[in-house]
């Protein structure tokens, strides 16, 4: 489904990412899990195209995207949604609006069905009564989980999440993840999440992968990683423990 | 256009400069390119482009409207002071003083300061939705950043920079008139009969013409500098800055080789 072949990706003298190699298979729930900074988002971006790789290759659906212009890029993006590390919702626009926005965009729906999804969307995330609001309106966690809608409201095969459940409360992040774990079951949705939280990553993630200064150190599922000697991976699986 | 490590070696540094300048020149263009094509591709989202021209004219009048009639009370007793002193009298004072706002005051002041309060707000704007990643996500939707973001703003910038710079000749010419009568001793009868003589409908439409492109160089600066800023609050802070800086370094240079080039049809 998305395989990254000896990726490299360098910002000036730094290089980021040095060398990666992962095969994503379609309908399965991969963490990235990873130190601030190593180049999880770096990785996301990518895959769609938001950023160039210096070297190496990506391909998706059995395409090699990696050399994409921006025109290319558009059915990409449509087949892989994507919710970012900042909620990066449009200020200028409603939360409804936002939401409908990449449906209005993509499908010619009626008024009526547009607004139906959006509702659905939003009480997937369990949200309610903010539709007429504005982003600035609404507390960082509520702009987190709309965000999370409008990615999730246009179905996309693909999902790639950075950092969807940071910042919110244990309540909402549980259902965050429940909803990536359905999302996955119900549609076979193939989906990328970055995250810190190696709490849910064993409980959901069907493989982890553990980036260490833009390199892979260790990957494998949650049980293969409970074994594993790499410090790093140790201390974040005692991280987990600690919170069990 | 910008040096980030001062190196200790003169040529290495300037080396260094010229790599940087050359990079920030070639994606300059191409954005410029890519808001060409944007402009004539599709129609503009009307919605966005009046409510920039509604931020850009609006907000911008008074403070345009009260700063300009103080420049051009300067410009006119200023010159009436030393053609007094040079050739003892200011009889040519009304004539000179109506041709310098025209061709050089009502433009360029207006400009300046659409750079300081448009200018700035636009990169600002502009550079928070990148470093918010608002920019990504209009790319994951499918949205062309530049048609949905820079083009409303050229055009509204560009129409508002003309309205403006018409609307501040005016109260240049005003306030000028206002002075001398009052001041020097020129009845509006006479400023104005000063004024058919030395100005020409050509000085009008050079003026309009200065300011249509002024209005071109302001958003488009605000929004490189923007879509270009990095990330955190000083990220933001200094695109503002740099967006500042060079659109008011661009309109000096710009209004000199156009003044120049018109000097040719007087
Ligand atoms: N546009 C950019 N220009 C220059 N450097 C960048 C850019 N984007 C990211 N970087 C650098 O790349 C490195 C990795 O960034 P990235 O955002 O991928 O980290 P991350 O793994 O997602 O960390 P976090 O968990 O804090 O989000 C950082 O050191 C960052 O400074
Ligand atoms: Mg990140």
């Amino acid at each position: 489904m998305i395989q990254y072949k000896k990726l490299i990706k360098s910002f000036g003298t730094r290089t980021i990412l040095k060398g990666i190699d992962l095969h994503i298979k379609a309908g399965e729930i991969v963490f990235i899990l990873g130190t601030s900074g190593t180049g999880k988002s770096v990785l996301l971006k990518n895959t769609v195209g938001l950023m160039k790789p210096d070297s190496g290759e990506i391909w998706i659906d059995d395409e090699n995207v990696t050399d994409f212009t921006e025109q290319e890029f558009l059915p990409v993006r449509k087949k892989c949604g994507m919710v970012f590390q900042h909620p990066a919702l449009f200020d200028s626009l409603s939360i409804y609006e936002n939401i409908a926005f990449g449906l209005r965009k993509h499908f010619s729906l009626p008024e009526s069905e547009i607004k139906e999804r959006v509702e659905q969307a939003l009480s997937l995330v369990n949200l309610e009564n903010v539709l007429a609001k504005r982003p600035g309106e609404i507390s960082y966690g509520m702009q987190k989980r709309v965000s999370l809608a409008r990615t999730v409201v246009l179905r996309p095969k693909v999902l790639l999440f950075d950092e969807p459940t940071t910042g919110l409360d244990p309540v909402t992040t549980n259902s965050v993840n429940s909803l990536i774990q359905n999302l996955s079951r119900k549609l076979n949705t193939t989906s990328m999440v970055v995250s810190h939280d190696m709490h849910c990553a064993l409980k959901i993630a069907d493989r982890i992968v553990v980036l260490d200064q833009g390199q892979i150190v260790e990957q494998g599922t949650p049980q293969e990683l409970l074994r594993s000697q790499v410090p790093l991976v140790r201390d974040f699986l005692a991280e987990a423990r600690d919170l069990l | 256009m910008s040096i980030k490590t001062v190196s200790a070696n003169p040529f290495s540094a300037l080396g260094h400069f010229l790599i940087v300048s050359f990079k920030d020149i070639r994606s300059f263009s191409q954005l410029v390119g890519a808001t060409l094509v944007q402009l004539f591709a599709h129609l503009p989202r009307k919605k966005e482009t009046f409510q920039q021209l509604y931020f850009v004219a609006n907000g911008s009048l008074w403070t345009i409207a009260f700063c300009v009639t103080f420049a051009s009370i300067v410009t006119i007793l200023e010159s009436s002071f030393h053609m007094k002193i040079v050739i003892q009298n200011d009889s040519m004072v009304p004539g000179f003083a109506s041709v310098l706002i025209l061709r050089e005051l009502g433009s360029v002041v207006t400009a300046l300061l659409l750079t300081s309060r448009v200018g700035a707000g636009m990169a600002a704007e502009i550079g928070s939705m990148k470093v918010t990643e608002q920019i990504d996500a209009l790319k994951m939707l499918g949205i062309n950043p530049v048609r949905f973001l820079v083009v409303p703003r050229l055009i509204a910038s560009t129409i508002g920079c003309v309205i403006l710079s018409i609307i501040a000749n005016m109260v240049c010419i005003l306030a000028a008139m206002i002075v001398a009568d009052q001041f020097l001793g020129y009845s509006i009868g006479l400023f104005l009969t000063a004024m058919r003589r030395f100005v020409d409908f050509q000085d009008i439409i050079f003026a309009s013409i200065k300011a249509f492109c002024f209005g071109i160089v302001i958003p488009l600066m605000s929004c490189y500098f923007g879509f270009n800023c990095k990330s955190g609050a000083d990220g933001v802070g200094r695109a503002t800055t740099q967006s500042v800086v060079f659109a008011s370094v661009a309109i000096i240079v710009l209004d000199f080789i156009l003044s120049y080039t018109f000097s040719y049809f007087y």
